[in-house]
């Protein structure tokens, strides 16, 4: 099991140095084609030709390979990585760090996560499960038609519809009925409210959990109804276990496996749609910080953001692969 | 030689082998499982009937798909969704199962009446430890101890002969050989002590040495314990040195029943009579001879008797008529309608002779044992060995 | 737009019917929900090609003095009223659907073509060819599409490419092929391991027949189920990320419209009195994007048997 990890591990520190290589190549070959980004920390303004020799030294850019067209641009490749190894991962525009701008936003990333997550589990469990039980009945039918609406409808659409159409009225009827200061209203609350994290993120955390719920009622399903035909379930009922005791034990634990998987792959989609949810909803989070990056066209920003999100989406694979290897014991004595 | 036989309405009746019923634990009469499908209801199983009594072996023998094991699944109520028991009993120790309630019939398993399957990498849970699943139903229903039943499970190891019990119980099921693993399926089978022990195919994916050594396992296990064993195998070949009892099955019936000994020295069926023959002999002397055709889709049940199509002494009788069960002799059931006849060793009258029917006629005798294809069309002038109707 | 989804049926009713593609037509072609996901595929197929059949007026004549003009109804200058700069909602939505389905079907078909490449080579040849492209899926998957996506469209947001038909998606197209090929080579692979021990390859190949006859003719039809179940999802997917670019100004490129232009510019307006002008781009990408789900949710169905109902 250790040696399991200590290899995943190291597999992952090799994916994401290439990761890091890709997004390098990728600006610096913006950088070629497109001119120097130190012009838009100017805006309109028409720089003097000190003061940009003096922004591009302070972004890194004053290698003379960033104006030969296929250059790789090796060298301050590697300066990138010394810099990142000393938790120095740039500044945005206005010379604020990465890294600050990153903590400060983080937490109510994170609370995203949280409830985006129970939300996965709470839909993709509850419905996936009823309708594997219940195969081919009406509940089934029905719990296959909404995962299939819920497809329809993109995390995108969801929160334009949520945000500019439902949530001002729905926040105005929650304030008359509950009061101004009950929690009610912050839950309706059309844009973040840095003072009421937790209320303010939980409708946009459910929304993007929804969005990707299809995905995991489809997965638990299927993995459910191969359960229920495999032999050992068969076996376990022949011991006289109650049904119950059949369904938790054998059926979802042997479930879980795929399932689990399934949290590490929707995780990356996830990160998109944070973007999005973080964006169309004001949260300070890591998506939002990207999404104003974005707006604001500070690609050091950005860069140091995706770079962040790439390395974090690598240990969440990490993760996965952990605990797949402790539900399966076929995996770990590999 | 010439045995009156007589149609036994009820099955096992009158046909299961002589033995005190006080002894009989498991009953199975008239039992009829069908299978739901797009073209109609599809009968798996029909009217089966046979007993397990304790401390006895019954082998069920048949081909794949002679529902040998659905039958089996039916008593221990886990047939699948799409079938059902349309008609029969199951009487487990006096009390019929499938009047129960789906839970009471639930309770009854592992207790009762236990099940080792065919395939036991399969049949065990991955992802469980091997002394988890051993006494898994001990502490779900009987509120056994965590320290109690990683004892028990240790026990139930040795019990089946598994070396190194203490360590292995902490092991997973892809970790254990063929043969272990087996072994370890018939341990769980055995934790809670049940009364019957239903074992369908439990050597059919062992190497043939291995398959020796699990079959005598169970012989001993059941022995020691004054089980009722049912041991369901196609290959008629393992059932000789471990069966009391036997009930062969074709498409969904049984087509004779009998003690072991009679049914190797005199089978009273055509398609027992051609199994033996189908089983490789050690001299391997003479052509190995193969049953031509294949099993009845039961989707499309040929008339008369089902195994008319296949069967090398078919006569027009057989073609129209389902053959009773009837009673060549004491404690016997054969499905055919010239069991007498092929249980003495001879074919039937061809029906071109005088009078097929009429019942009276004398009897030919020839000595040959062996049958040959063109047997069936040569000139005879006899009748069978009285069968009324 | 149905044409890439569903395979075209080459045997009519009496087809051959160990062909899963054709036993899945005509499955599909049973169903209504599938007929009627076809149908609005279609009309936006056909308004897409032809513009002009669905409206007259141009979407860059927009005379500021009628903006926001509420919806008129069928028949008046203004069917569907007009945007905040007075441009004419239907208008632009016509001429929008053009560059969305273009994009999709351009970066589902390339990322197709490359995804099968390669993980039947994976697949197939194993070693060093299997680790080299196994690593490269792995890389990439590793940096979402979108955030992936919104990094190379800022970086090249000021490389000017024309306004030709291609010229507009032609980043967006890039970017999302580069990012988005991964899955249909992970399954490829995988089906192509199963497939090939199967008796029939090992067969084949015992016969002589070439690596490429062996891919294309024995094990490729394996494979060609999973991917296919997955393509009117994937253009579902393209389509929505497409809005989403768009509606952050990196997309689609003006002047071209798309539906996810017109959403951000919509959102402005719906408590301003307006909603119609969110409401009918995004009425749009949902029937677009439910269509395709359900023709993807029939065709898994169909090609898919373990997950059937």
């Amino acid at each position: 099991m250790g040696r399991y990890i200590l290899r995943r591990v190291l597999q992952a520190v090799g994916t994401l140095l290439l990761v890091m290589l890709l997004l390098h190549l990728l600006t610096t070959v913006a950088i070629q084609l497109n001119g120097n980004p130190a012009q838009a920390f100017f805006g309109d303004k028409i720089p003097s030709p000190a003061q940009v020799a003096a922004v591009e030294q302070r972004f890194n850019l004053d290698d003379p390979c960033f104006d030969q067209v296929g250059d790789p641009c090796l060298g301050p490749f590697v300066e990138r990585l010394g810099q990142y190894a000393q938790g120095d991962f740039g500044t945005n525009l206005r010379g604020r760090e990465v890294s600050d701008i990153v903590a400060a936003a983080a937490p109510n990333t994170i609370r995203l996560f949280c409830v985006v997550l129970v939300t996965w589990l709470a839909l993709g469990m509850v419905l996936g499960s009823v309708a594997a039980r219940w195969r081919g009945s009406p509940s089934d039918h029905g719990i296959r038609l909404t995962s299939v609406l819920i497809d329809a409808f993109p995390v995108f659409v969801l929160l334009i519809v949520y945000r500019y159409v439902v949530a001002v009225p729905l926040n105005g009827w929650a304030e008359r009925t509950f009061g101004e200061n009950s929690w009610p209203p912050y839950w309706f609350k059309p844009s973040f409210d840095p003072e009421h994290p937790w209320a303010t993120v939980v409708v946009p955390g459910i929304l993007l959990g929804l969005a990707g719920s299809a995905a995991f009622i489809r997965l638990v399903r299927a993995g459910q109804l191969e359960s229920y035909q495999g032999d050992h379930v068969r076996t376990a009922r022949s011991k006289g276990l109650a049904e119950r005791h059949v369904v938790v034990h054998h059926v979802v634990r042997n479930s879980s496996v795929p399932v689990v998987t399934a949290i590490g792959l929707t995780f990356t989609e996830a990160l998109g749609g944070a973007v999005i949810t973080e964006g169309l909803m004001n949260i300070y989070g890591m998506g939002g910080v990207l999404w104003g990056a974005v707006r604001d066209d500070d690609v050091g920003l950005v860069l140091g953001i995706v770079t962040l999100l790439a390395a974090v989406t690598v240990v969440v694979m990490i993760v996965v692969d952990i605990a797949y290897a402790l539900l399966d014991p076929r995996i770990r004595y590999e | 030689m010439s045995a009156v036989t007589r149609p036994v309405p009820n099955g096992a009746s009158g046909s299961a082998p002589g033995a005190a019923p006080s002894d009989v634990l498991l009953e199975v009469t008239d039992l009829t499982v069908e299978f739901r499908t797009p073209d109609g209801p599809v009968r798996a199983v029909d009217g089966l009937s046979y007993r397990v009594e304790a401390g006895r072996t019954l082998a069920i023998v048949g081909e794949s798909g002679s529902g040998k094991s659905v039958s089996s699944l039916a008593v221990l109520g886990l047939l699948p969704d799409t079938a059902h028991v349309a008609r029969g009993s199951v009487h487990l120790a006096g009390t019929d199962l499938l009047g129960l309630s789906r839970k009471e019939h639930r309770a009854r398993c592992g207790d009762q009446v236990a099940m080792v399957f065919q395939d036991a990498l399969a049949a065990l849970n991955p992802v469980h430890t091997v002394g988890y699943q051993l006494t898994e139903a001990l502490r779900a229903r009987r509120g056994m101890s965590r320290a109690d039943a990683r004892r028990r499970a240790v026990e139930l190891l040795d019990l089946v002969k598994v070396p190194n019990a203490k360590a292995r119980v902490k092991e997973y099921p892809h970790q254990f050989s063929g043969g272990m693993r087996q072994r370890v399926m018939i341990a769980s089978a055995l934790a809670m002590d049940p009364d019957v022990l239903i074992a369908d195919e439990p050597t059919t994916a062992l190497d043939v040495t291995v398959q020796a050594q699990v079959l005598r396992l169970l012989a001993e296990i059941q022995a020691e314990r004054q089980m009722g064993l049912v041991l369901i195998t196609h290959d008629l070949g393992v059932v000789a040195g471990v069966a009391d009892d036997v009930t062969v099955m074709y498409a969904g019936r049984a087509v004779e029943q009998a003690p072991v000994v009679p049914v190797y020295t005199t089978p009273a069926h055509p398609y027992t009579r051609a199994l033996l023959r189908s089983i490789p002999s050690s001299s391997g002397a003479g052509r190995l001879s193969v049953i031509p055709g294949r099993p009845p889709n039961p989707a499309a049940m040929p008339a008369g008797c089902p195994f008319h199509p296949r069967c090398d002494a078919a006569r027009d009788v057989c073609r129209t008529d389902v053959p009773p069960a009837a009673v060549p002799a004491e404690g016997r059931m054969s499905a055919c309608h010239f069991a007498a006849d092929i249980m003495a060793g001879r074919n039937p009258a061809a029906d071109d002779g005088a009078g097929a029917a009429d019942g009276a006629g004398a009897v030919e005798r020839r000595d040959r044992r062996t049958t040959t294809g063109d047997e069936a069309t040569m000139p005879t002038f006899t009748d069978t060995g009285g069968r009324d109707d | 737009m149905s044409d890439a989804a569903t395979p075209t049926p080459t045997t009519g009713s009496a087809g051959t019917p160990s062909n899963p593609l054709g036993e899945a037509w005509r499955t599909l072609r049973r169903r209504p929900d599938t007929i009627i996901a076809t149908a609005v595929l279609l009309v936006f197929a056909v308004m897409a090609a032809f513009p002009q059949l669905f409206t007259t007026t141009s979407p860059r004549s927009c005379p500021i003095r009628e903006a926001r003009t509420d919806p008129q109804g069928w028949g008046s200058e203004h069917p569907l009223g007009t945007d905040a700069l007075g441009c004419d909602v239907l208008a632009t939505m016509v001429h929008g659907v053009r560059p969305s389905l273009l994009l999709a079907l351009v970066v589902v078909g390339v990322s197709v073509v490359i995804g099968v490449t390669l993980g039947l080579l994976a697949g197939y040849y194993l070693g060093w060819v299997d680790y080299l492209i196994s690593r490269t899926v792995e890389v990439f998957l590793v940096v979402p599409l979108l955030l992936a996506a919104l990094l190379v469209l800022s970086l090249f947001k000021g490389v000017d490419l024309g306004a030709g038909t291609f010229n507009v998606i032609l980043l967006p197209a890039v970017v999302l092929i580069l990012f988005g090929w991964m899955p249909y080579a992970r399954y490829v692979r995988a089906s192509t391991l199963e497939a090939k021990n199967l008796d029939y390859v090992t067969a084949a190949r015992s016969l002589g027949a070439s690596d490429l006859r062996i891919m294309v003719r024995h094990v490729l039809p394996n494979a060609i189920g999973t991917v296919t179940a997955l393509l009117p999802t994937s253009v579902a997917g393209v389509i929505s990320a497409e809005a989403v670019l768009s509606f952050l100004g990196i997309g689609v490129r003006p002047p071209a419209t798309s539906w996810g232009i017109q959403i951000e510019q919509g959102s402005q307006w719906v408590l301003g009195g307006s909603p119609h002008i969110l409401l009918a781009p995004l009425i749009c990408l949902v029937a677009t994007v439910l269509a395709l789900v359900v023709l993807g949710d029939a065709l898994r169905d169909a090609l898919d048997p373990r997950l059937t109902a």
